[in-house]
């Protein structure tokens, strides 16, 4: 059973828990096709949803609760380096809020992380984002302290704490060139700053929000940004639209022919980074955040505070669970929300405004290629959800976004 | 039609026989546009700009009642601006004249200055001997026509300032009069969606600002009053406190200007208009209670060098676009060029200039050669086709070159290509503020001052600056100072502001040789 427009109702999860979701359209696809079918393969884990109205909440201690939820995080951190991959993006904002509080990882959640993987003996946090300033001397802290961050609290919260911007170098002597473990979409592998590989455990902290160009960006959408541009140029060109190919010394894509059009390759490039560099631990804010759009910029897109936060061991299981607790079918396809795009037509090339073979401007589901490649299942059916239940954490993005929302939920 | 030739006598004081000055010497004129009587109501009737509604023709025509001086009990202000001629008929100048004259002498009664405002189309030779019979302290043109006032003086008489609001900075500027007035706009942000613009990732909302107009009058340490005019408030509620600290920021004086409506609700004691007109007292209260502030020079170790002879608008918006950006600055004329000593800045800015002599040339290189940044365009050296800039190494320091400069592409980059040391100050999370930053003359205390355009209070804010300073104290008019804690770091201190209302000072002091 599933939902008209992609969209999940209360109703609807509980028919897709019970009984899984039957294929819906299917679209042909080169390479391999996007399955709305469950493959019984994939991966899962337990995945936890807490539901929190505030930033001011005690969020150390609600961490603590979904991180036991789940299993226990401390056997896996403790004497431990773990990187941990914030979800930055522009710094523009919406009158009166922060980025952090819309569009990027609030500082708040970085500092609870923090503090627990401290408490539980992490030996250090480095704290990690493409920040990719140009001015002499620039840090990550500078592109933090743009968006408002208190540093000294993120410092204190563990006893050593660094913070390293993978746009570059770095302090590595070289960029680690990582093979995708899974079975290659697009690039076999990638060059990425040093941290990504000299660490125990990788944590991505996404920021749970709608994407112009991608319908919906979450833990596995936030690890584009482990991708260097000092060293690959803008990520526009080479890996949205594939409009030019990676620099010498960086692994070439697979088939400098395959399908140019954005809502085709990127989702399956974002597959290829996790399976590069897998994700230990997936945690998506959806506190407050932004829907019609990853940010202020993008025209229609507005604030929203859907008050929860969703916590896995699996990056797929993790964005599905969030996915459905945004109101999404987590196994909708390219013609279904949030999936089906309208994007600006001034700031894309005119060719990525026409797909080939599709009268829609779409993109593919990340997740159910995720799955498909044996990364992690996106079926709810298969994915043993904990704490507070999917329905009763659910805010309906698409309804808000075309406030549609009843005033008592919004 | 203003000439450049009459530049210099945009304020003129003629010096004759000494009189009383009212509300002290003209520096310490705090001036309020105080514009009212018959003449004003034909004025603006012929204008366009009437107000149908009766009551406030009826206010605006009875301003000059003397009780309207009682508003001004505890306020600062002690210089009004009152109309004086607009080229009207004998008969309702004539009018005027004599209610200004009993406002103007209970007005002296009070310490308080009055000033003839004059509109375009006067005619000096009627306006000036009664203005000099009812002992005016002084006449404020709307308008160019200063040569034509002062043509009709009587010689040997009273001193009289005669005040020239000018549309283009760039006479008020080169005229180096003790007091300069310019129009400037209302301060405000609007986002860039408001204005229906697509914005990018990164960009933040326009800020409508006089303070790079204020500051670009300084191309010496030495102050001088810059007052900033502009017609009443657009918007349905106007910040008038931020109004008076957009221009206070940088050592100016706004014409505090109000609209029809706060000053017939001031007429009828209405609470909120009142408490309005307070807030407006206590804003130029804590301009005047730190008018020490006004005698520290532009701090920035980036220099801007400005050909004031060339037409203006270039000019004013690289300055207006930098300070936007948060870059601090100082100006440096191009004339003088070869006499500025170079060792105070580590960057200079010479995109606006389109040529270059072979001096300018030389001494640019030369700055890059020894360890600065040169900004220029392609008037210092070629950029290859296809390249829009070219950024290389110098010696021991480094140019970049535009092929076609424009002011926001330069502004844009100037913050990304600018380090610490090359900035002097950086200023984090203020997209909706702008920063200046000045340095006690003769002395190592830097104070930055930051005003909010957005309604809502800024939060988080970390000032960084280039050296070590051991204490920190944050200004503001709304709460008594308070101390800040001073991060440490190589070479540089931090300070971190909670939050920001609307206006504040940061004082740095103690700095470790």
């Amino acid at each position: 059973m599933k939902s008209t427009n992609g969209k999940l109702t209360r109703r609807g999860w509980l028919a897709l828990c019970g009984a899984g979701i039957q294929a819906g359209t299917m679209h042909s696809l080169d390479a391999r096709q996007v399955s709305q079918d469950s493959p019984a393969a994939a991966p899962s884990a337990p995945v936890a949803i807490a539901k929190v109205r505030s930033y001011e909440e005690d969020l150390a201690a609600t961490f603590r609760t979904m991180f036991d939820q789940i299993g226990g995080l401390q056997r896996r951190v403790q004497g431990k380096t773990v990187a941990l991959k914030v979800n930055l993006t522009g710094g523009n904002r919406f009158d009166g809020y922060t980025p952090g509080e819309t569009h990027w990882v609030h500082p708040r959640i970085v500092a609870a992380v923090v503090t627990v993987l401290g408490g539980l003996g992490a030996r250090r946090v480095r704290v990690l984002e493409s920040a990719g300033g140009r001015r002499p001397g620039y840090r990550l802290e500078d592109k933090l302290l743009e968006g408002g961050w208190d540093l000294e609290a993120i410092r204190n919260a563990a006893p050593l704490v660094e913070f390293e911007d993978t746009n570059t170098i770095g302090s590595g002597k070289q960029y680690s060139t990582l093979k995708v473990k899974t079975k290659p979409y697009v690039f076999p592998a990638f060059c990425l700053n040093h941290s990504y590989e000299d660490c125990d455990f990788l944590i991505s902290l996404g920021k749970a929000k709608n994407h112009e160009e991608m319908g919906v960006t979450m833990a596995i959408k936030n690890m584009f940004g482990v991708t260097p541009t000092a060293l690959y140029g803008g990520r526009e060109r080479i890996f949205h639209y594939g409009q030019t190919q990676a620099p010498s010394g960086a692994p070439a894509e697979l088939d400098p022919q395959s399908n140019r059009y954005e809502g085709w390759r990127l989702p399956r490039i974002l597959v290829d980074i996790i399976g590069a560099r897998p994700v230990d631990l997936a945690i998506n804010d959806a506190i407050l955040s932004t829907c019609g759009g990853e940010g202020p910029w993008v025209l229609g897109a507005k604030p929203i505070r859907p008050g929860f936060l969703v916590a896995g061991w699996n990056v797929v299981n993790t964005d599905a669970v969030t996915m459905a607790t945004m109101g999404y079918n987590p196994r909708a396809g390219r013609q279904e929300a949030p999936y089906r795009l309208y994007k600006g037509p001034g700031n894309h090339p005119p060719e990525q405004l026409t797909p080939a073979g599709e009268n829609f401007q779409y993109a593919d589901n990340m997740m159910l290629l995720a799955e498909a490649a044996g990364i992690g299942s996106a079926d709810l059916s298969r994915i043993d959800v904990r704490g507070v239940p999917i329905h009763k954490a659910m805010f309906d993005f698409e309804a808000f976004w075309k406030n549609q929302m009843p005033k008592e939920q919004g | 039609m203003e000439t450049r030739s009459g530049a210099a006598s945009r304020v003129v004081l003629l010096l004759l026989a000494p009189l009383p000055l009212f509300g002290g010497a003209p520096d310490a004129w705090i001036p309020a546009r105080w514009t009212g009587g018959p003449l004003e109501v034909e004025y603006r009737a012929k204008a366009g700009n009437l107000p149908p509604d009766r009551d406030l023709r009826e206010t605006i025509a009875g301003w000059y009642d003397p009780a309207t001086l009682d508003l001004l009990q505890g306020s600062p202000v002690n210089c009004l601006l009152v109309t004086w001629s607009a080229g009207a008929g004998d008969a309702v100048e004539s009018r005027q004249w004599n209610l200004v004259r009993a406002y103007t002498a209970a007005a002296h009664r009070r310490g308080i200055a009055v000033l003839g405002m004059v509109y375009r189309g006067a005619e000096p030779d009627r306006f000036v001997p009664p203005a000099l019979e009812i002992r005016l302290d002084g006449l404020v043109l709307e308008g160019g026509f200063t040569d034509a006032v002062r043509s009709a003086m009587p010689g040997g008489q009273a001193s009289l300032p005669v005040i020239a609001i000018s549309r283009d900075p760039a006479i008020s500027r080169a005229a180096l009069a003790p007091l300069a007035a310019v129009e400037g706009e209302w301060p405000g942000s609007r986002s860039l969606a408001e204005m229906g613009i697509r914005a990018g990732p990164s960009s933040q909302p326009w800020i409508c600002s006089n303070i790079w107009l204020v500051r670009s009058f300084r191309f010496t340490d030495a102050w001088r009053p810059v007052w900033v005019g502009y017609p009443p408030a657009p918007a349905a509620r106007p910040n008038y406190s931020r109004s008076v600290a957009d221009a206070a920021v940088a050592g100016g004086r706004w014409i505090v200007t109000l609209d029809d409506g706060l000053r017939i609700r001031l007429r009828r004691h209405d609470a909120t208009a009142l408490a309005a007109w307070t807030r407006i007292g206590d804003f130029l209260r804590f301009a005047e209670e730190h008018a020490e502030w006004r005698s520290f020079v532009p701090y920035g170790k980036l220099g801007v060098i400005t050909d004031t002879a060339a037409p203006d608008d270039l000019a004013s918006e690289y300055l207006k676009l930098l300070t936007r950006r948060q870059v601090p600055y100082r100006l440096v004329e191009r004339s003088r060029l070869g006499e500025t000593p170079f060792r105070e800045f580590r960057a200079l800015l010479a995109a606006g200039l389109a040529h270059l002599t072979e001096t300018e040339r030389r001494l640019l290189l030369g700055f890059a050669e020894n360890g600065g940044l040169v900004v220029a365009g392609s008037a210092l050296g070629a950029v290859p086709p296809g390249q829009p800039l070219l950024e290389r190494t110098l010696g021991k320091g480094r140019t970049i070159l535009y092929r076609d400069p424009d002011p926001e592409t330069v502004a844009r980059d100037m913050p990304e290509v600018l380090s610490l040391e090359e900035a002097g100050v950086i200023a984090f999370n203020v997209p909706s503020v702008i920063t200046y930053a000045s340095r006690e003359p003769g002395g190592s205390r830097i104070l930055v001052q930051l005003l909010n355009y957005s309604d809502t209070p800024a939060r988080n804010i970390t000032i960084r600056v280039s050296g070590h300073y051991h204490t920190a104290r944050l200004f503001t008019p709304d709460s008594p100072a308070a101390v800040l804690a001073v991060g440490p770091g190589e070479g540089q201190s931090e300070v971190a502001i909670p939050s920001l209302g609307l206006w504040g000072g940061v004082l740095l002091e103690g700095k470790t040789p």
